[in-house]
């Protein structure tokens, strides 16, 4: 009978304790920046960082030691894989370091979160970066971070196939793009003229550069725009590459370097890490990077990763220091030297390092007008949603304009999250 | 299968005889140490994602997870008018009702030959076929994708031997789940063999002389002497097999992202998708449906193998 | 085992062959993947990434493992996996036995609901308690610490349903036959019912081991400085980058991966042998 009793009790005053936390707050409206004390660092600076930054930062943040010699950096690495459920899970649990480096597209959850703390206006100079790269750290208009570095996307095509179809220079608007594709298929030998992504997970990074080239905007202060005349004029060009057989529905997995640097390709849409990967299949000195055909522009989509102080930093004045001494222009061109990451500052481009180059220089000038997709704690599910419904087009399985209407009304069911 | 029953002494006013007494107290003090640990890092965070299940509970909430509306059995309705659960669900049945029988046979076969005495270098085997469940994903999508390649792929062109145009596999909406089922079948069978072999061995070979006495032949003394025996383990099989194929989650993960189309999307794939979005309270629900659908197989399978006591 | 004082008949010999036969083909199929991840390891990027994909490497290098073993600090994490596999599998081998004996052999109040409890908890989808489970190892204080690594593993439910399925099967006159002699129920237990289930022990063993060596998400989580990763956790650290995968380390890394838990599994394996039938229960 005891028993009993207790846990009723225990019941009913876990209920109370739950129902009387609940319900949400109503918002509390823009935050406001804390300055940062001036002067050096002090103290230890946990930082979390991914893949061969995680690696390479704690060598390289001896600089910054040097510097301010009272302060201590102390890199974790962190696995990307995972690394989003981590930096959730640490949330969770308040188990967060000083400092984290943050994936663009996550950036509006985890502000959302109220777990990062916004960026010091007067520490940071917004101007320095590519406008699209600070755009990702912004959300309702308050910065919550800094971008560290960035990629973005290019064509990248086989200058002897398509020499061999009779064309002599990069494609300059979208009917050159098919043009050429198609020419490379007839008369230069390749078995499909471009690769482009047929739907599923990440097609939506090269869907969009072709809507926001034709003037298409996706969202707008109070939500998502999917559904406009533009958005379905880019994506019947995407889809006509597949009606057309222009560009494959089906590539397995991992072929596309390999057909590339055979030239069963005639080219593709991706960013600067695939110049390595084709090199290595044979096709060194065999294509180009050309920037992105132009419709109404040229904008491509921005992505990299951002830099970010959690609001339960031990050490925050440190930390904003760190992140600070990262985004001057010289140790952004002494990190490209380390670890090949494009800067996210614009100055850092004029170093020789990044002149020399002619497929760096291309990837540069699509940075300055490249766009990323707004920074709503909801977008990786609507892009999915935008992912599946370009499947169904590319698969002759949906008209766009349908296509485009989908998307709208499941982006507007789901909502920005903000 | 023959135990000998003890009939408990029966309960006298005086209370229950010592021995009765002291096993009763035995049993819990055997359970005490799994069930303390079992009770906080288990229980307690199942009572907690039940909570998560009935709120609208977003990723963005974690840090004031009590601030939260409460809404009731909302997310458990809004699943089964969401399209992509509802493919996701079906998908899953298809692979579990055809992937359960195909492996427990496979490993049964498998345990069953390792185990009939004809064999030597019984060791070089049994790892040989347990590989597959510790080879990386990774390595085994790379193989499996190059096997079912339409062009390069040994199955499509084993098929052009004689003369059939095989499909693209893994490309083809009826032909990717299928490809799957054999896949995952190809890599879990290991595991059910190590267990059917122990059940195996644990089997008396006078039984078996016994019957060979008697006249039974080989298949006879499977039916007759081995399966009943074995009666327990291959619930435990079918049960576990089940319990991990409702689950499944990286074949599709790896080979085909869910596709083509969504018609490799399984249950928990779509669960892993919406723990991504972020949305917490939802993929909590559907988890939750999700374990209904186990409990309801477990029950089934339990009934249909249950150990004749 | 074979009887020995039958002799060979013909159609034995047949169904031998016959065996072999299958046995032989189905081994090349299950070990091929793995062999290719073994040969793989030692071919350059590019090699691994050509398609068709290549068998025997035309270029053998070493490159894959000299990264992996200088990029990382190895030993540690090593040890890190071992620590923390053994206690979870000793863990799980001593609560599990202990659990699934006095499900099947004892009986005392509230043992079916126990044994449901505990079954249904094997039911539930794991990822739904991933959340809730590090949010309250945190707030117990066991963020970063072994114990946090070790601790929600320890009452394993499909250990407590694979030892109490295989323990239904011990004899209950073995059990009387000690009880009337004056045996205490600890005694039974761990002198007469242990021994019999080497195999489902053994079996039990691999399978925790081979589980808690490939945790890759809990660790990750758990550990909050990179001196508590285990190895799965380290390796992935530089093979998978944020657009690209390096497939050599990943690789490179699966072999070293794989090796303890297959020399494990042969280790545990001499315990597969006939255990009832020697007891003479004739």
């Amino acid at each position: 009978m005891r028993k009993r009793r207790t846990v009723a009790i225990v019941a009913v005053a876990a209920a109370l304790t739950l129902t009387a936390g609940c319900g949400r707050d109503a918002g509390s409206g823009q935050e406001q920046a804390k300055a940062v004390d001036a002067g050096k660092a002090t103290g230890d600076i946990t930082v979390w960082a991914m893949g061969t930054e995680g690696e390479k930062l704690a060598a390289f943040a001896k600089d910054f030691t040097a510097e301010n010699p009272d302060a201590k950096v102390n890199v974790t690495a962190v696995p990307w894989d995972a690394a989003h459920q981590k930096i959730a899970s640490a949330i969770a649990a308040k188990q967060t370091p000083d400092v984290s480096m943050i994936g663009t597209t996550w950036q509006g959850e985890f502000a959302k979160t109220g777990a990062l703390d916004p960026t010091p206006p007067d520490l940071i100079d917004s101007a320095a970066f590519f406008p699209g790269a600070w755009a990702t750290t912004q959300v309702n208009g308050t910065s919550f971070g800094v971008p560290w570095y960035v990629e973005t996307r290019a064509l990248y095509y086989r200058t002897d196939i398509a020499a061999k179809a009779g064309v002599t220079s990069p494609p300059k608007t979208w009917e050159e793009l098919t043009a050429m594709t198609k020419a490379m298929q007839a008369k230069g030998g390749a078995k499909w003229g471009i690769y482009l992504q047929p739907g599923k997970t990440g097609s939506w990074q090269t869907v969009l550069p072709f809507a926001w080239s034709n003037g298409a905007s996706i969202a707008d202060d109070k939500g998502y725009t999917f559904d406009s005349p533009q958005m379905t004029e880019a994506l019947q060009y995407y889809q006509s590459f597949f009606t057309q057989k222009v560009s494959p529905t089906d590539l397995p997995n991992g072929q596309l370097e390999p057909d590339f640097g055979k030239g069963a390709i005639g080219a593709f849409i991706s960013g600067p890490w695939e110049a390595g990967l084709v090199d290595e299949q044979g096709a060194k000195g065999k294509y180009a990077v050309a920037p992105l055909p132009t419709k109404q522009s040229s904008t491509s989509f921005i992505g990299g990763s951002n830099v970010a102080v959690f609001k339960d930093a031990k050490n925050r004045d440190g930390a904003w220091k760190f992140i600070q001494w990262l985004s001057k222009p010289d140790v952004q061109v002494k990190w490209y030297q380390t670890v090949t990451d494009l800067p996210a500052v614009q100055s850092a481009w004029q170093d020789p390092a990044l002149t020399s180059d002619p497929i760096l220089t291309t990837f540069g000038e699509q940075l300055k007008t490249a766009k990323a997709p707004p920074s709503f704690p909801t977008w990786e599910q609507v892009a999915a949603s935008l992912d599946t419904e370009v499947e169904k087009v590319v698969n002759g399985k949906e008209t766009p304009a349908a296509a485009v209407k989908t998307v709208q009304s499941q982006a507007q069911s789901i909502g920005t999250g903000a | 299968m023959a135990t000998v029953a003890v009939r408990a002494p029966a309960k006298s006013a005086a209370g229950t005889p010592p021995r009765t007494r002291r096993r009763k107290w035995t049993g819990w003090a055997f359970a005490a140490p799994f069930v303390l640990l079992f009770l906080v890092f288990s229980a307690l965070p199942v009572l907690a994602s039940l909570v998560m299940s009935v709120t609208d509970l977003r990723s963005t909430d974690l840090r004031h997870p009590l601030a939260v509306n409460f809404t009731g059995l909302d997310n458990y309705i809004r699943l089964f008018s969401d399209e992509l659960f509802l493919r996701s669900a079906l998908n899953t049945v298809v692979f579990v009702v055809v992937g359960v029988p195909l492996t427990m046979v496979i490993a049964l076969a498998a345990a069953n030959g390792l185990n009939s005495g004809l064999i030597r270098f019984r060791a070089l085997f049994r790892v040989g076929f347990y590989l597959p469940v510790v080879t990386s994903i990774v390595a085994v999508a790379v193989v499996w994708r190059f096997l079912l390649d339409p062009e390069v792929g040994l199955v499509d062109n084993l098929l052009r031997l004689i003369g059939v145009d095989g499909p693209n596999w893994l490309a083809d909406t009826s032909t990717a789940m299928p490809s799957l089922i054999v896949m995952t079948a190809w890599r879990n069978f290991g595991t059910m063999m190590v267990i059917f072999l122990a059940a195996l061995q644990s089997i008396p070979a006078d039984l078996y002389e016994a019957a060979t006495l008697d006249g039974a032949g080989r298949w006879q003394q499977f039916r007759n002497v081995t399966l009943p025996l074995l009666r327990p383990t291959l619930l435990f099989g079918a049960v576990y097999t089940g319990i991990g194929y409702l689950q499944v989650f990286e074949e599709p993960f790896v080979m085909t992202q869910g596709g083509p189309l969504s018609s490799t999307l399984s249950v928990s794939y779509h669960i892993y998708n919406q723990f991504g979005f972020g949305n917490y309270g939802y993929a909590s629900a559907a988890s939750y449906v999700l374990f209904v659908a186990i409990v309801a197989l477990s029950v089934l399978q339990f009934r249909l193998l249950r150990e004749r006591d | 085992m074979v009887t020995t004082a039958l002799p060979e008949r013909r159609r034995d010999r047949t169904a031998k062959i016959i065996l072999y036969a299958i046995l032989i083909l189905g081994l090349l199929v299950v070990v091929g993947p793995f062999i290719w991840m073994a040969l793989s390891s030692f071919k350059p990027e590019a090699e691994i990434r050509a398609a068709p994909p290549t068998w025997w490497p035309h270029t053998w290098t070493l490159t894959n493992y000299r990264d992996l073993f200088s990029r990382l600090d190895f030993p540690r994490y090593f040890t890190n996996s071992v620590i923390v596999a053994a206690l979870v599998t000793a863990g799980n081998l001593m609560f599990c036995s202990l659990l699934g004996y006095a499900l099947a052999k004892l009986d005392f109040p509230g043992r079916k609901a126990l044994f449901r409890t505990v079954l249904a908890m094997l039911m539930v989808p794991g990822m739904v308690l991933f959340v809730p489970q590090f949010v309250l190892v945190s707030n117990l204080g066991l963020a970063n610490s072994y114990a946090g690594l070790v601790l929600p593993f320890l009452a394993g439910p499909f250990g407590v349903f694979l030892m109490r399925q295989f323990l239904l099967s011990v004899p209950d006159d073995l059990l009387e036959a000690a009880r009337v002699d004056g045996a205490g129920e600890w005694r039974i237990f761990w002198r007469i019912v242990l021994p019999l289930c080497r195999p489902a022990l053994a079996t039990l063993g691999i399978l925790t081991f081979l589980s808690s060596w490939n945790n890759f998400l809990w660790p990750l989580v758990v550990a909050t400085t990179a001196d508590k990763y285990t190895l799965p956790v380290a390796l992935a650290l530089f093979s998978v980058g944020q657009n690209r995968t390096d497939y050599g380390l990943l690789l490179a890394g699966a072999v070293v991966v794989v090796l303890p838990v297959l020399i494990v599994f042969l280790l545990l394996q001499r315990h597969f042998m006939r255990g009832i039938a020697t007891t003479g229960l004739k």
